[in-house]
């Protein structure tokens, strides 16, 4: 709103209305200006019948925090000056038509008509409510025919007063008798929430069905889903242990006895969880080994002649790596450090650029399920270990 | 406070007759909405600022069946009180 009315403009339009000299429109002015505030602070409500009324909201004190501090501070409750227009003005303003002719009537015919079709509005509309149960409208519509009545003590002296002293009023107050520009605006409220407020009962009851019913057929299919796929995994697994009841457990206890060093904290380690385990058993077999490896090396050098390739160490690698990489496990690795013992003091610390023998290892010395080949194996892993500490 | 009684005050504080009061209030009343709907807004000194504020339209949801509705937007006849007298009344 770029335009405004300013004080004096409307002292002056008063003056030349009401055919007072602008002084008394002045001083009336002002006055009204003056027990307005007056009014508001002795009663907090000034009502201005053709216009509205003027309140004074109590606002409550509320706490809040310092956004520097994070104190808590308490922000004290004050009053807020608050107007709501009259229910005809208000309706006028928001049909918003601009003709100054179509305001006049209004005071006299709003008043009337409507009540009577809000009144009827509101019965229907809190007989549909009661249908549907609690509403947060019903309290919305319901309030809207209550201020209508008020309106109408204003009729009583407006019309009166207007023809009498002043020539400009009447070409305003001649178009009273038209009406027909009302009952236009009045019957479009009552169009709109009818449709809407139909719809309501029928529109639940559909959807609540439909979604219901989806629901209980999700809900079973994921039950049947469900337990056929228990069935079938519990079904699988208790055939795979009856076909193959020995080949886990060996594998189990492979998996324990072949833990490949990679630092020396970690050989030290599984060496020791290791030995425990299996007992006297090897120990005894390294004893026999030790007796056999004092009498020729040589003799157990000997299977290693056939090589499949000579790689240097290079920064990075490892025996364990190299055992996978040739034998398809890591676990086998004790067999390079076997093969190569001339040249590695430290199997966990290999000097690079060191030419590592990659030999070609039988069938039997990679049968895992072989007794002697596993033991073997064993024991050149325990030596190999042995060979990290020093 | 209703009509009535504000007009016999302002009536007091002018010096004005109380039936005079009373219809200089309510040619001032026909005067601002003639001005308000001619798309005005009226200053009323010391007091504030009666203007006309336009609503946005807005889509509400029906909270039970989802369906979705337009409230078309309107004008509002709003009251911005000048800072001097919000502070007046701040506290009373």
């Amino acid at each position: 709103m770029a335009d405004k009315l300013s004080w004096t403009e409307l002292r002056r339009a008063l003056a030349s209305r009401a055919g007072v000299t602008e002084k008394v429109a002045g001083t009336f002015l002002n006055a009204l200006a003056e027990q307005l505030k007056e009014g508001l602070r002795t009663d907090k409500q000034v009502k201005i019948n053709g216009l509205g009324t003027f309140k004074l909201q109590a606002v409550a004190p509320r706490k809040s925090v310092n956004i520097n501090t994070g104190e808590e501070i308490v922000i004290e409750g004050y009053n807020k000056v608050v107007f709501s227009p009259e229910a005809g003005v208000k309706e006028m303003i928001e049909s918003n038509q601009p003709s100054d002719v179509s305001h006049q009537p209004a005071e006299g015919d709003f008043p009337i008509d409507p009540i009577k079709k809000l009144g009827e509005q509101a019965d229907e509309i809190v007989g549909l409510l009661a249908d549907l149960g609690q509403d947060p409208n019903k309290e919305a519509e319901t309030e809207e025919p209550e201020p209508v009545v008020e309106p109408e003590p204003v009729v009583v002296p407006e019309p009166v007063v207007k023809p009498e002293p002043v020539v400009e009023p009447e070409p305003v107050v001649e178009p009273e008798p038209i009406v027909k520009p009302e009952p236009v605006v009045v019957p479009e409220p009552i169009v709109k929430p009818e449709p809407v407020k139909e719809d309501k009962p029928k529109k639940p009851k559909k959807y609540h069905f439909l979604r219901d019913l989806l629901i209980c057929v999700i809900v079973l299919l994921l039950l049947l889903g469900g337990g056929y796929l228990l069935i079938r995994n519990r079904l699988s697994s208790w055939l795979e242990s009856l076909a193959q009841p020995q080949q886990p457990q060996t594998e189990q206890v492979e998996d324990t006895i072949s833990a490949p060093p990679s630092d020396e904290a970690e050989t030290e380690s599984r060496s020791q969880i290791d030995m425990i385990p299996e007992g006297d058993i090897p120990q005894q077999q390294i004893l026999d080994e030790f007796l056999a490896i004092s009498d020729g090396i040589e003799q157990e050098e000997a299977p290693y002649s056939d090589l499949i390739t000579t790689e240097e160490m290079h920064a990075g690698s490892r025996l364990t790596w190299m055992s996978k990489r040739f034998y398809g496990d890591k676990r086998y690795w004790p067999y390079l450090y076997d093969a190569n013992r001339d040249r590695i003091t430290n199997p966990s610390n290999i000097e690079i650029g060191t030419p590592i023998r990659v030999p070609r290892l039988t069938a039997e010395q990679l049968d895992t399920t072989n007794a002697n080949s596993r033991a073997e194996l064993e024991r050149l892993r325990i030596e190999a270990e042995a060979a990290c500490r020093k | 406070m209703l009509t009535k009684e504000f007009v016999s005050l302002i009536a007091e504080a002018s010096g004005l007759s109380k039936k005079d009061a009373e219809q200089l209030l309510s040619t001032t009343n026909a005067i601002m909405r003639e001005n308000l709907m001619a798309g005005k807004a009226i200053q009323l000194q010391g007091l504030g600022v009666l203007e006309i504020k336009e609503r946005q339209a807005r889509i509400i949801v029906h909270p039970r069946t989802g369906e979705r509705t337009t409230i078309p937007s309107k004008n509002q006849l709003v009251f911005r009180p000048v800072a001097n007298m919000k502070d007046e009344l701040k506290k009373v």
